[in-house]
């Protein structure tokens, strides 16, 4: 046995030591950053200057900024849902099947990775100008979820790619119909990845200033208040308290998840 | 487990759907108190710079249209701005800097301003009104101003510069950090090479090209926005800061940071940025109202003191904390008389600005 | 991308039923393609062949083209993003390829929540985050205060910053957790009873690493690649960040044109350049693909 399978309990490997130190390095600029949120000065440079609750006092009060992060979650749970759903349609339909102009379909596909986001923020721009379609978050979703789609396609190919088919194979053979093979067994079975395509889409939707920049109207989203405000030195604490906010709230919230699963199981 | 992976899946899901969802009852509200009111007058639309949409700054128009929701679109960078107003974004307000003026014009995006309608025009000084003045009518309103010039660690070097020639020195190697924009530096390398900057001829292009490039050995980056600026000289990376603003020596020196802001004797180089009101602008009544609330002296003193930027009312130095203004250096008409503001150019001179700052950063 | 292409199938003919799925399946991400994606590509292929900027004089001609043609500036800087691209999308691959191994084989059923745990940094802004690493690694950071008190430098000095070599460095910490997702997905389809049954053969675990495991993830592996190599190739914040004087890429010049020179034709063609430019790429992967097969 290898792998001796799969460990029920964490053991203190190489690969445990890694992945600690792997998280230690994603996680340092994090902590200074929630260090730095309650620093009694708007630099942010060591040495620190003293202990503050004045950035949270004041991040209260800015309700402009409140308003961007709701936008910005809003469009990125939404668009991320889209984009994983097209991209695992187009996933099902490419590794899937065999159809005319696949390859076509896959390199257009692609293409949206390997266009600079600025000239996808203007090329979209224009266009629904001149159809005369308002620009709202909508507008900024339709824009992340082209951004994201192709990466959604890939990772659920990646996974689909290979798969036993035989499982859907004997499924259909049992009687169930195709639709009901893909809801029952095809998509349980890429679970992981279809997680995995979200976290992705999220994740650039979340932090997407420069294709949202040119299709946002005046529902901003968080990367485009930040970036504007980048202008006022002063106001970067209050900026660095949001995201210390965010972090500590969205590691909360996995750990409750974690909590809860274990509970059940 | 693969059941199990679904059921997690759907929990880290509906968690966050939660989160949001709290969140969004917030946008739902403010989405229905908008259309709560009838369409005309109920929103006025200002294109912005974010940190300038706070409520001091138009106090006086919430008390005139307490109905009337202001809403607030950002950009970060003047051309992004032209770029979303020449495609067809509609705006009542837009809030540009002087150098892009008259592309607006030009272009047809704004419309001329009614100066009977402008409550404190008699406040503005005619030095800040006459850049907004374009083709004989007036476009743009000056509403801020400030000064871009050189910031010294004085604890760093040995001797202070005194021009922006000094920028080359060599005594400063691999701590000096200048604005990336090719704008500005065709500006400071027309006023080290003794060129008018906005009649340069090729042959002094291509000398300001030969000059630019010759600083990169002194150079340890170029900086993007006065965050990034303000850190790396209160970190210690740099010493000489090109085309920084006055408020980053007032937010330093506050932190107890060593700095010093110079009149280079080729002269500071200046900005004037203001509002102007687009031709596609549907409040045009309520555009004027703002406009005068923010241009009222109460809006321009806080400016001053909560930004440290020049507000071009003039009155607003009387009230504003006599220190601030001291250390700024608002009201030195020496060092305004010999300042370089920035004056509009034609798309063809900043292209040409820009693709031979591009040559410069891109020279091996 | 064209990896996917070459799966099997069987080469019969397609029944109506398997059409109308075909079509409900690839009609939505067609049309999505076709009106928000297409389209406005269209629209700036035509920018391509004007002359002169947004707001001024613009006239049809070809004499982009030949602007970029006589620019050698643009083709080195080209080549120079696409070798930090390459450098990048490796790095990312050696490092996030174990963390995925990780998760798969040894974490069990809280794989998914350490996974969730690695991504998480990635939602805060990239500035804040690069910010952040500049207080580490700068004059006064802590790695300079750590190393003078160590006695190690007597002169503090930015470490590993303002260089290409910082700017590689940061890519691969900005973009290491999206590789990471991709090979997670292909290494958890995997049958893992197919390295139970090497290992009754009496394979080494290496060798069962290396004809099993490792070929089995290279759909993974490659989507991988794909999605920090094509992204990275039109970067230019971070370059702006913390590559310095000589860190300037293709990216920053593409950026320059639309938001500063606003000269569309120009910035235009240069991105269709790029995308040119990755045609071999997408060659290469159908080529490596047909060996792996």
């Amino acid at each position: 046995m290898i792998n001796s399978g799969v460990p029920r309990k964490f053991s203190l490997s190489v690969g445990a030591v890694y992945f600690a130190l792997f998280t230690l390095f994603m996680y340092l600029p994090i902590a200074l950053l929630v260090i730095f949120s309650f620093n009694d000065s708007p630099t942010l440079t060591f040495p620190l200057s003293g202990f503050t609750l004045k950035w949270y006092q004041e991040l209260w009060k800015n309700q402009e900024l409140v308003t961007a992060v709701t936008n910005s979650l809003l469009v990125g749970i939404l668009s991320s849902l889209v984009a994983t759903a097209l991209g695992t349609m187009a996933a099902l339909g490419v590794i899937r099947f065999e159809f005319p102009g696949k390859t076509l379909f896959l390199s257009v596909a692609a293409m949206p990775l390997v266009i600079p986001a600025v000239v996808m923020g203007v090329a979209m721009l224009i266009v629904f100008a001149r159809v005369g379609v308002p620009l709202t978050l909508w507008t900024v979703g339709i824009g992340h979820v082209i951004i994201n789609a192709p990466y959604a396609m890939l990772i659920v190919a990646a996974r689909l790619a290979g798969f036993e088919e035989h499982v859907e194979e004997a499924a259909m053979d049992l009687g169930a119909d195709y639709w009901a093979t893909l809801w029952r067994v095809t998509l349980p079975m890429s679970a992981p990845a279809l997680a995995a395509a979200f976290l992705s889409s999220f994740t650039t939707s979340l932090d997407e200033f420069a294709v949202t920049f040119f299709l946002v109207g005046s529902d901003t989203t968080l990367p485009v208040y930040l970036y504007s405000q980048l202008r006022f030195p002063s106001r970067l604490p209050l900026v660095v308290t949001l995201a210390a906010i965010m972090m500590v709230l969205s590691v909360f919230i996995v750990i409750v998840v974690e909590k809860l699963r274990r509970m059940a199981s | 487990m693969n059941r199990l992976i679904w059921w997690k899946l759907a929990l880290v899901m509906s968690a966050i759907l939660l989160l949001a969802g709290c969140g969004n009852s917030d946008g739902d509200a403010a989405d229905s108190d908008e259309t709560a009111v009838t369409p005309d007058n109920s929103t006025l639309n200002v294109f912005e710079w974010s940190g300038y949409e706070l409520p001091e700054f138009w106090a006086q128009f919430a008390d005139q249209h307490p109905d009337t929701t202001v809403d607030f679109s950002f950009f970060g960078e003047d051309a992004e701005a032209f770029a979303k107003l020449q495609t067809g974004y509609q705006t009542d307000l837009v809030h540009p800097c002087s150098s892009w003026w008259q592309l607006y014009v030009d272009n047809g995006l704004v419309q001329p301003l009614d100066e009977s309608r402008l409550e404190n025009l008699q406040d503005i000084p005619e030095s800040l009104l006459a850049y907004g003045r374009i083709n004989g009518q007036l476009y743009f309103v000056p509403w801020e101003w400030g000064y871009e010039s050189i910031l010294v660690r004085t604890d760093k070097v040995d001797t202070i510069p005194t021009s922006w020639a000094d920028l080359w020195n060599p005594e400063y190697a691999g701590h000096v950090a200048i604005y990336d924009s090719g704008e500005t530096q065709h500006i400071v390398g027309s006023l080290v090479l003794g060129f008018d900057p906005y009649a340069t001829t090729p042959e002094q292009n291509e000398a300001i090209v030969q000059k630019l490039t010759e600083l990169k050995p002194n150079l340890l980056t170029y900086w993007t926005d006065y965050t990034e600026i303000v850190q790396l000289v209160a970190s210690g990376d740099v010493w000489i800061a090109g085309n920084a603003w006055p408020d980053t020596l007032v937010l330093l020196q506050e932190e107890g940071v060593p700095v010093e802001y110079i009149t280079p004797s080729e002269g500071r180089m200046g900005y004037v940025c203001g509002f102007g009101i687009p031709a596609s602008a549907q409040h045009v009544d309520l555009a004027y109202d703002y406009l005068n609330a923010a241009t009222s002296v109460d809006a321009t003193t806080f400016l001053i003191n909560e930004y440290g930027y020049g507000a071009a009312n003039d009155k607003a130095i009387a009230g504003a904390d006599p220190d601030t203004v001291e250390l700024l250096q608002l009201n030195d008409s020496a060092i305004l008389q010999s300042t370089v503001f920035y004056e509009s150019v034609t798309p063809e001179q900043r292209e040409v600005f820009v693709s031979n700052w591009d040559r410069v950063k891109a020279a091996p | 991308m064209a990896t996917l292409t070459a799966q099997s199938v069987p080469e019969t003919k397609a029944t109506p039923a398997e059409k109308r799925r075909l079509l409900l399946l690839m009609g939505p991400p067609v049309l999505a393609l076709l009106l928000f994606f297409l389209l406005p590509l269209g629209v700036m292929a035509l920018y391509t062949f004007q002359t002169g900027t947004l707001g001024g004089e613009m006239s049809w001609s070809l004499e982009t083209y030949g602007r970029f043609w006589e620019n050698t500036a643009l083709h080195r800087l080209l080549w120079r993003s696409t070798v930090v691209s390459f450098q990048t999308s490796l790095l990312c691959i050696l490092l996030s390829y174990p963390i995925a191994y990780y998760l798969v084989f040894r974490a069990g059923d809280r794989r998914m929540t350490l996974l969730t745990l690695i991504i998480i940094p990635a939602w805060t802004s990239y500035l804040l985050r690069i910010l952040a690493w500049k207080l580490i690694l700068g004059t006064e950071g802590l790695l300079n205060t750590f190393l003078l008190w160590a006695g190690w430098v007597d002169e503090p000095s930015p470490i590993l910053l303002f260089s290409k070599t910082a700017v590689i460095v940061t890519l691969v910490y900005v973009w290491v957790p999206f590789v990471a997702l991709p090979i997670f997905a292909a290494l958890e389809r995997m049958d893992k009873r197919l390295l139970e049954a090497a290992a009754d053969l009496g394979s080494p675990p290496w060798y069962s690493f290396l004809r099993v495991t490792l070929p089995l993830s290279m759909p993974g592996v490659l989507a991988g690649f794909l999605s920090v190599f094509i992204p990275t190739l039109g970067e230019y914040v971070t370059p702006l960040l913390v590559g310095g004087v000589n860190g300037i890429m293709y990216g920053n010049l593409i950026q320059d044109q639309f938001v500063r020179a606003l000269n569309w034709p120009l910035g235009s063609l240069m991105s269709l350049v790029m995308l040119v430019a990755l045609l071999p790429l997408f060659l290469l992967f159908r080529k490596s693909d047909q060996v792996l097969q």
